[in-house]
């Protein structure tokens, strides 16, 4: 298996799995979670794609509403903590990415001179 | 408020004591983006000077058709831009080959009328729909000599011929390597670009190594830098490469 087969086939895995959990989630689990959403369709379809990406995150959602741990202040604890941290972050991996890809990349084999290996009368034989 | 609670709006003029810094961080944010674009163009490799040749006009020119097994013209009757004696690599519109056309035209006089795709001494004809791009035409059929010039091991990259002569900037590179791929499985007649000219030529149309398509294995090396060893023929002004493909190496 290729690499590109390998992560074709990650993706398939994972968006299928999506795929069951956001039929599930959109048809049971919404109505379960959100009274607002009850006798509402329509936008449903709409979160599937979004779904088919974050569906860990879908789960562990639902499962916080479900057994009643959800604090609805408490979903913003995480990212308020990680700003600092995500804030000098982001800049420092823009930077790596860059300045690796740019050392590691190969240089043109300008000195690498063809080589003839056989000769003309040989390969018409 | 004292100068220590000076607060930045951006709708209030700026407090005195906050002028001097602000004014330091738009320098150094203007300078140092401008400075950082400006480092990042120029670590990039030069696009070259391949484009569709639409100001040439439409190109019709009739000649030999042959199978490597991607579909070449050997011009028999050329024009003021491609000489009697050239030979054309062939391709669709898009990332489409033309062989559905050229198979049955195999070894005898056709006439191809397209649009020049040219980058340097390379150069490759899109052509026209249906028989409007190529059809036979009467006429006896000269003989087209192939001369081969050995075994070689060469160094350079596997690009697809059509983006590297023009269709698309940039045409090669890692950065080109999922369009060139795409261009491949269409079909589209697939370039060895070789560090140094070889038989006084650095573009060779590259084959399977006993004349058949680019093989599968050819694919996870495009648009790197390579060494490899095949036999090169010549046929008319353009060399071939029949690659061996166990004896592909990426260069460190």
């Amino acid at each position: 298996m290729t690499q590109a087969e390998a992560i074709l086939m990650g993706l398939r895995i994972w968006g299928s799995i999506g795929a069951v959990v956001a039929a599930i989630f959109l048809t049971i689990g919404m109505d379960r979670i959100d009274e607002d959403a009850r006798e509402a369709y329509i936008f449903r379809p709409l979160l599937i794609p979004g779904v088919l990406v974050i569906w860990p995150l879908v789960l562990w959602r639902w499962y916080l509403f479900e057994s009643g741990r959800e604090r609805w202040p408490g979903r913003y604890d995480p990212p308020r903590r990680a700003h600092f941290v995500v804030g000098w972050l982001l800049p420092i991996g823009i930077c790596a990415i860059i300045v690796i890809g740019l050392s590691q990349r190969q240089t043109w084999p300008t000195d690498i001179a063809p080589l003839q290996l056989s000769g003309q009368v040989e390969a018409a034989q | 408020m004292s100068d220590k609670d000076s607060f930045f709006v951006g709708y209030l003029p700026a407090p005195k004591a906050l002028r001097g810094l602000l004014l330091a961080v738009c320098v150094l944010f203007v300078s140092g983006l401008a400075g950082f674009g400006l480092a990042l163009g120029v670590a990039q490799d030069d696009p070259g000077e391949g484009a569709f040749r639409f100001d040439y006009g439409r190109q019709t020119v009739t000649g030999v058709v042959e199978l490597t097994p991607y579909p070449l013209l050997r011009v028999t009757e050329g024009n003021e831009r491609i000489p009697a004696g050239h030979t054309l690599m062939l391709a669709g519109g898009g990332k489409t080959n033309v062989e559905d056309r050229a198979i049955p035209l195999e070894g005898q006089l056709a006439q191809a009328s397209g649009v020049m795709l040219e980058r340097g001494t390379l150069d490759m004809l899109q052509l026209r729909g249906g028989r409007n791009g190529l059809q036979a035409v009467e006429g006896a059929v000269p003989e087209m000599g192939t001369v081969p010039l050995g075994r070689w091991k060469l160094a350079g990259e596997i690009c697809d011929g059509k983006c590297l002569a023009g269709a698309m900037r940039p045409g090669r590179g890692l950065a080109h390597k999922a369009c060139a791929n795409l261009c491949l499985l269409g079909k589209v007649p697939p370039v060895f670009v070789s560090s140094q000219p070889v038989d006084g030529s650095e573009f060779l149309l590259i084959t399977g190594p006993n004349g058949e398509h680019l093989p599968e294995k050819a694919y996870h090396y495009v648009a790197q830098f390579i060494s490899l060893e095949g036999e090169v023929e010549r046929r008319g002004d353009l060399l071939v490469l029949r690659l061996d493909p166990d004896t592909l190496e990426v260069l460190r």
